[in-house]
C-alpha cells in the first residue's frame, strides 16, 4: 500500500471510529476523495474508495459513507453505488470474521475454548474462505474500475461478479459469525449485529442475486464459452 | 490472515504474446479428442503431446537453461498452464514432474540429480509420482511406515505405497520414508527419488469408480537404491514434503477441473439463454472470476518468494467447492438423460462422477479447513 494510502486509510479510522452520524465524514472532505486535483479535489483513485468503504464496513457500516465518497464523481451510476457496496460488505465481512474469531478463542464451554473444538474450527474456516472471496473480488473490481477511469460500463463485468460473489458470501458469513456466538450475538448489546444487519441489507441493494445473475450471464452467453475465457484473460485486474 | 490482500499477479515480459503463441500453438498440436477428456484434463494422459509441448518450450519453463528448462518466470508458468487447463488440453503425464518434481529436485536436490532428471522433465518425457499415502497414512500422512535403512550398498527400502496416481506410467517415484528406525510422526522422515524400473517393486493398479485407471498401489520388497536417491537432508522430508504442497494446493488446476463444462453450458445455452440457464452462467462466472483472482493472487506470492500456506488453502477449498458443485447445478438445470449421447449431457456425467476426487486429492477438505483454522489462530 502506498504512503498516501496509508494516511488516507489512518484518517478514515481515525474519524469512523464511534462517528455516530456523517457529519465528521463531511468535514473529513471525504466528499472530495474520487474529485481530481485540477478540480480541487483529493485526486484518489477507486482503490482508495475501496480502502476507505473497507473501513467504513467495518467499522462504521450504518453510516452512508459510500454516498459522500460517490458524491465526488457527480454523474453517479448504479453499477457504481454497487461496487461501493461490495467495499463496505467486504470490509464488514471482515469484521465479523474477526469478532468471530475474538469470540471463539475467549469463550469457554465443556473446559476449553470454543476454538479448540474442531466442529467450530471447520466452520470458521468456512467463513474465512468466503471473506477472503469477497476480499479478493473486490480489490479485482477496484482495480478494472481504476483501469477504466471510474467507467462503471466498462468494469461492468467485474462489479456484476463481484457484486454477486459478495452477495452469495452473506448467507455464510452472517450465518457462522451468528451460530459461533451463540445468544451473546443476538443481543443489541453485542456488536455483531453492526455488521450482519447491514450485510443482510446490503445483499438486496444496488442489484440483487437475480438482477447481477441475469446482466452477468447474459453478457457471458453473447461471449460464448472459449469467448469468456479469451475476454477475461484480455481484461486488467 | 484476516484480510486477503491480494498481490499483483505481474508476469515479466508480454503476457498478450506469450498467450498468443501458445494459442496458436494449442490449433495446431492438441489432439482432436472427445469433449470428455477435456475435463479435469490434468488426469489425461498423452505422452506424445507432453513431448510435442515440452519441445515447444512450454514444460519445464522455471527450470535453469542449462538443465534444459526455459528460465521462465513462474508467472509466465502460471498463464502458460491456466491457459492449458482452460483449452483442455492432455496435460496429465507430464504434470506433477512439471508442477512439483522438477522444481523440488531443482531446490532441493544434488548436482547429480538434476543433471540425471532434470533435462527429461523439461523435455515432456519423463514423468514422477508422488509417494506419499500408505494404507495406514491417509490424511494422517506422519503415521508413514514405509522404511529405507542405509547400507554399504545404498538405501534398503521396505514397505507400501497407495493411491499414487500415475506410478504405471511414471519413470521416477519422489517418495516419503522413515529412514530413521524407531523414529515418530514428522520426525526421521526422507525424501528419496526412485528409479521406478529398479528390482523389487510392484505396481499394481487400483481402478477408481469411473472405471479409470489413475492410480495404484507400489510395493516394495527389500528395493536397493543408491545413496545418491536422497533428496535434500536426511530426516528433513517432512519439511520439505509442506513446502512441495503449497505449490500443489493453489494452482488454477483447484478450480478449472469442470470448466469444460461452462464452457459446454454456455454454448448450448446459445446467445440468448433462457432467464433460468442465464441465472447459473452468471454465478458460476462470478465464482470463476473471484477463484481466478485468488489463485494468480497465491501464485504471485508464491513467485515472490513467501509461504503462503493458508492461502493456498483457501484456493483449494473454495476451487474444490467450485468445481464440485458445478455439475450438480448444471444438472439442476439442465434436462438430458443419464445415458444421453449428446457431448454436454456425457461431460456433466463423466464430471458428476469424477467430483467426490477433487476435495480429496491433495489433502482433504477437513485437512485443508484445519490448516486455515491455524491460519486463523484458532489450534
Amino acid at each position: 500500500m502506498s504512503a498516501a494510502r496509508e494516511m488516507l486509510c489512518d484518517t478514515a479510522r481515525a474519524v469512523l471510529a464511534g462517528a455516530s452520524d456523517i457529519a465528521p465524514v463531511e468535514e473529513a472532505g471525504f466528499a472530495l476523495l474520487l474529485v481530481a486535483e485540477e478540480g480541487g479535489g483529493f485526486g484518489g483513485d477507486w482503490g482508495d474508495a475501496h480502502a476507505v468503504l473497507h473501513i467504513a464496513g467495518m467499522s462504521a457500516p450504518n453510516i452512508p459513507v459510500a454516498a459522500v465518497i460517490l458524491s465526488g464523481l457527480g454523474d453517479v451510476s448504479m453499477p457504481h453505488r454497487a461496487a461501493a457496496t461490495v467495499s463496505l460488505m467486504a470490509g464488514a465481512m471482515g469484521q465479523a470474521l474477526a469478532l468471530s474469531i475474538d469470540h471463539v478463542n475467549t469463550r469457554q464451554q465443556f473446559g476449553r475454548p470454543l476454538g479448540k473444538f474442531q466442529a467450530v474450527q471447520q466452520s470458521l474456516a468456512v467463513m474465512a474462505c468466503e471473506v477472503a472471496a469477497v476480499d479478493a473480488a473486490a480489490a479485482a473490481m477496484a482495480a478494472r474500475l481504476d483501469a477504466s477511469g471510474f467507467d462503471a460500463d466498462a468494469a461492468v463485468f467485474e462489479i456484476a461478479a463481484a457484486k454477486l460473489r459478495a452477495n452469495r458470501a452473506v448467507g455464510v458469513v452472517t450465518s457462522i459469525a451468528h451460530q459461533v456466538h451463540g445468544a451473546i450475538g443476538f443481543t443489541e448489546e453485542y456488536d455483531l449485529h453492526r455488521v450482519t444487519i447491514p450485510l443482510m441489507r446490503w445483499r438486496g441493494e444496488h442489484g440483487n442475486d437475480a438482477h447481477w445473475a441475469q446482466a452477468l450471464g447474459r453478457q457471458v452467453a453473447v461471449l460464448g464459452g472459449r469467448g469468456l475465457w479469451e475476454s477475461l484473460t484480455a481484461r486488467a485486474g | 490472515m484476516q484480510s486477503f490482500a491480494l498481490y499483483p499477479f505481474d508476469p515479466p515480459g508480454d503476457v498478450a504474446a506469450l498467450r498468443a503463441d501458445l494459442r496458436g500453438w494449442l490449433a495446431v498440436n492438441q489432439p482432436v479428442d472427445d469433449i470428455v477428456a477435456r475435463a479435469n484434463c490434468w488426469a489425461s494422459f498423452d505422452p506424445d503431446f507432453s513431448r510435442a509441448l515440452g519441445a515447444a518450450g512450454y514444460v519445464g519453463m522455471t527450470l535453469p537453461a542449462i538443465y534444459g528448462g526455459g528460465d521462465r518466470h513462474p508467472l509466465e508458468r502460471y498463464v502458460v498452464i491456466e491457459e492449458l487447463l482452460a483449452a483442455g488440453a492432455p496435460v496429465g503425464a507430464h504434470w506433477i514432474a512439471d508442477r512439483q518434481t522438477g522444481p523440488l529436485i531443482l531446490r532441493y536436490g544434488s548436482d547429480e540429480q538434476r543433471e540425471r532428471y532434470l533435462p527429461g522433465i523439461a523435455k515432456g518425457e519423463l514423468y514422477a509420482c508422488i509417494g506419499l499415502s500408505e494404507p495406514g497414512a491417509g490424511s494422517d500422512l506422519a503415521a508413514v511406515r514405509t522404511s529405507a535403512r542405509e547400507t554399504a550398498e545404498g538405501w534398503r527400502i521396505n514397505g507400501q505405497k497407495i493411491w499414487t496416481t500415475g506410478a504405471h506410467f511414471s519413470h521416477i517415484m519422489l517418495a516419503l520414508v522413515r529412514t530413521e528406525e524407531g523414529s515418530e510422526r514428522n520426525a526421521g522422515l526422507s525424501q528419496l527419488l526412485i528409479d521406478l524400473d529398479t528390482p523389487g517393486i510392484t505396481i499394481r493398479p487400483i481402478i477408481d469408480m469411473a472405471g479409470n485407471h489413475d492410480f495404484n498401489e507400489v510395493f516394495f520388497d527389500d528395493v536397493l537404491v543408491p545413496h545418491g536417491a536422497l533428496v535434500g537432508t536426511r530426516g528433513q522430508g517432512w519439511k520439505q514434503v509442506t513446502a512441495e504442497l503449497g505449490l500443489e494446493r493453489s494452482g488454477p488446476e483447484r478450480y478449472l477441473s469442470s470448466h469444460a463444462l461452462l464452457v459446454a453450458l454456455i454454448d448450448a445455452a446459445g446467445a440468448d439463454p433462457e432467464p433460468a440457464i442465464a441465472g447459473v452462467i452468471g454465478k458460476l462466472t462470478a465464482e470463476m472470476w473471484t477463484l481466478r483472482q485468488l489463485s494468480m493472487s497465491t501464485a504471485a506470492k508464491l513467485a515472490a518468494g513467501e509461504d503462503p500456506m493458508v492461502e493456498a488453502s483457501v484456493v483449494k477449498e473454495l476451487g474444490n467447492a467450485f468445481e464440485q458443485d458445478m455439475p450438480r447445478r448444471v444438472q439442476a438445470i439442465v434436462d438430458c438423460a443419464w445415458d444421453d449421447k449428446a457431448d454436454l449431457a456425457r461431460l456433466l456425467r463423466a464430471l458428476l462422477i469424477a467430483s467426490p476426487s477433487f476435495s480429496l486429492r491433495g489433502g482433504t477438505r477437513e485437512v485443508i479447513r484445519g490448516i486455515i483454522a491455524r491460519g486463523l489462530g484458532l489450534r
